[in-house]
């Protein structure tokens, strides 16, 4: 029973890392090597979301909902590059936490207004909707085992566009020392631009698959923006093997605390005190992970700048 | 003799912010008179409303502007001195000044900690550091159940031995006195030796090492006293709203305090207030304006707001206070843009 139990929320914790992957291997990328501070990252997520869920409720079909939410948000995010974020990159910091603040703001409203403050509901398929044995008597969701899939292929498909791709190349190079990639007579613009609209897809599809799961909501992207910072900080900024091992690490710690924390406290302290701290202590754990990361190795576990 | 130039500049350039910083306080003293006469006293609580957010973002501002470090989590210490207030009356202290005094000594020591921690990193990892510690603060309130938890807890107007708050005004007068003396106290520190080298250690921090100083000791302090201030603006918002939640330290009022700053002016006095008087007046104002135009949507006015931040942000460098120098108004803001 236990064992079961702790294989469940093992499964869970890979589901929520593999998500916040997807979320932090955009993001990494747009702060490591355009040094942009993108708070409306989240944004993205509730974009895919909604087009996923208003498709699908449109047409009826789950499978179309998400074929036409990847390019909404491929084009959403080229047109964000295209109109405000690439007037920001040679602002400070401070500037850039502002503007897209503004954009947070907007976006949230915009949805608001368009789709009104309820949640939107989305059912899943009938092929998706079912239990898999992923263990003799340990049945697990068939849809969160196809997003832990869907997350590992993107984490692979990225991993080997970045390695052994010419444009891979460029990031790469770009992430290191841009100045001396633009030197190098690369296209930067075009480069960012890219970046940044495929970073905003792979949020979209983190957005689509958590639908189902979750309420999609205005403002339901900012918790995971937020998560994904601390991936990001704890990998190191701009590097995306970084955020794919300090995704899963937080998607663990977060869940498993959770679940386990309270009971691990119940051991060593009186149950009142126990379930008193329990939550308090599993819901700042990722925190303190980040804090104590960042006080070893300031620049994180796999710092892309050399 | 540039040096020496420049001082005298510095000098002008820094009697001309304290006017105009003056001129607002000045203003905050008489307004009640005018809402009594207009028979308006609705706006008396917009105003300490002001006051509050443009004394907490002046104590921001001494970190962000001066510093030059971007805190991305200082709501964390407003909802620190808001729950001092709190957790005291729900302990039977009931008396203000304790709350006061309470709160500048967590404030400070929660700020020397924070503050020693996240000043191991720079850019981007500063402010991320500073709002994880914020969202760390933010979740163990949300999840302290005999505090409220999610819904908060409401709270008496604190106990000030003679002065009854619930007095009309006497709440507002107060507000008012802690924002002059906060205001005085950061007058005092930035014209100080240890306001200039804060500001020099923004621009160079490598040429103030040089010098023979501890750059980290500076920052530090500052980033204390900036704590302390934001944490004294919380106890008093306690007592003005009589109620506290962990919203009151959620990641988007650090951001709030951000554009009432730079949407006044980066690095002046007199900015962080008159950034808080625009921004809630734009708050009050903007759902009347789009009500007027579209009623049905007057509750979305953010869909306006968002984009204007934008523009202020693309088009606007240095905030109001850049704008009143462009019109010839002041001069506070040219010398802080040439820095950058």
């Amino acid at each position: 029973m236990t064992l079961t139990l702790i294989l469940e929320q093992i499964f869970n914790g890979l589901q929520a890392g593999v998500t916040l992957f997807l979320v932090a291997a955009g993001l990494t990328l747009i702060l490591g090597i355009m040094d942009f501070v993108f708070l409306a990252h989240g944004a993205q997520v509730m974009i895919g979301a909604y087009a996923a869920a208003a498709i699908t409720q449109a047409t009826g079909n789950f499978f179309i909902g998400l074929g036409l939410a990847i390019p909404i948000t491929f084009a959403s995010g080229y047109l964000l590059e295209l109109l405000i974020i690439r007037h920001l990159y040679r602002r400070d910091h401070m500037e850039q936490v502002l503007a897209t603040f503004g954009l947070i703001l907007f976006f949230n409203e915009a949805i608001r207004v368009g789709f009104g403050p309820a949640a939107l509901y989305s059912d899943l398929p009938p092929a998706l909707s079912g239990f898999v044995e992923i263990l003799p008597d340990t049945p697990y969701p068939a849809y969160r085992l196809g997003v832990i899939a869907v997350g590992l292929i993107c984490a692979l498909a990225i991993h080997l566009f970045v390695s052994k791709t010419r444009i891979g190349a460029m990031v790469r190079a770009g992430a290191n020392n841009p100045e001396m990639t633009a030197a190098l007579g690369i296209n930067i613009k075009i480069l960012f631009r890219l970046i940044f609209a495929t970073g905003a897809c792979l949020a979209g599809i983190a957005g689509m698959m958590l639908g189902p799961l979750t309420s999609v909501q205005p403002g339901m992207g900012e918790p995971l923006l937020i998560l994904s910072l601390v991936v990001i900080i704890i990998g190191g900024i701009g590097s995306v093997r970084g955020a794919f091992i300090a995704a899963i690490i937080v998607g663990l710690v977060d869940t498993l605390g959770r679940v386990f924390l309270p009971s691990i406290l119940r051991l060593f302290f009186e149950q009142a005190t126990a379930d008193g701290a329990g939550p308090a202590l599993a819901s700042m754990l990722v925190y303190i992970l980040m804090a104590v990361v960042l006080i070893f190795r300031p620049t994180g576990l796999f710092p892309a700048k050399g | 003799m540039t040096g020496l130039f420049h001082f005298a500049n510095l000098v002008r350039a820094g009697i001309r912010d304290n006017a105009l910083l003056w001129m607002l306080i000045a203003g905050f003293a008489l307004f009640p008179i005018f809402t009594h006469f207009a028979d308006l006293p609705f706006w008396n609580d917009v105003a300490m409303r002001i006051m509050l957010l443009g004394m907490a973002a002046m104590g921001l501002n001494l970190v962000l502007g001066y510093g030059g470090m971007v805190s991305f989590g200082h709501a964390a210490f407003i909802g620190i001195g808001a729950y001092c207030v709190g957790i005291s009356q729900f302990f039977g202290m009931t008396n203000g000044l304790f709350h006061m005094f309470l709160s500048i000594g967590v404030c400070g020591a929660l700020g020397l900690v924070i503050g020693y921690l996240a000043l191991r990193t720079t850019g981007i990892y500063f402010i991320m550091i500073t709002l994880a510690f914020a969202q760390m603060l933010f979740f163990l309130f949300v999840s302290l159940e005999q505090f409220g938890g999610d819904d908060g807890m409401s709270i008496d107007r604190a106990d000030f031995l003679v002065i009854d708050l619930y007095e009309p005004l006497r709440l507002y007068f107060l507000i008012w006195v802690a924002l002059a003396l906060v205001a005085l106290g950061l007058m005092f520190i930035v014209r100080s030796r240890f306001g200039v080298t804060l500001r020099a250690i923004k621009s160079n921090e490598s040429r103030v090492e040089a010098m023979g100083l501890v750059p980290l000791h500076f920052k530090i302090t500052s980033y204390v006293i900036s704590a302390v201030i934001c944490g004294l603006a919380g106890t008093l918002f306690a007592s003005w709203q009589e109620y506290v939640s962990p919203d009151i330290m959620h990641w988007t009022r650090s951001g709030e305090i951000m554009i009432i700053i730079i949407l006044g002016g980066l690095g002046t006095l007199a900015g962080p207030l008159l950034g808080a008087i625009v921004f809630l007046l734009l708050e009050e104002f903007l759902p009347l304006a789009l009500g007027a135009v579209a009623p049905a949507y007057a509750e979305n006015w953010m869909i306006l707001f968002g984009p204007l931040l934008i523009m202020v942000v693309l088009f606007g460098r240095g905030g109001l206070i850049g704008l009143l120098d462009k019109a010839g108004f002041a001069r506070i803001g040219k010398r802080k843009m040439a820095v950058k």
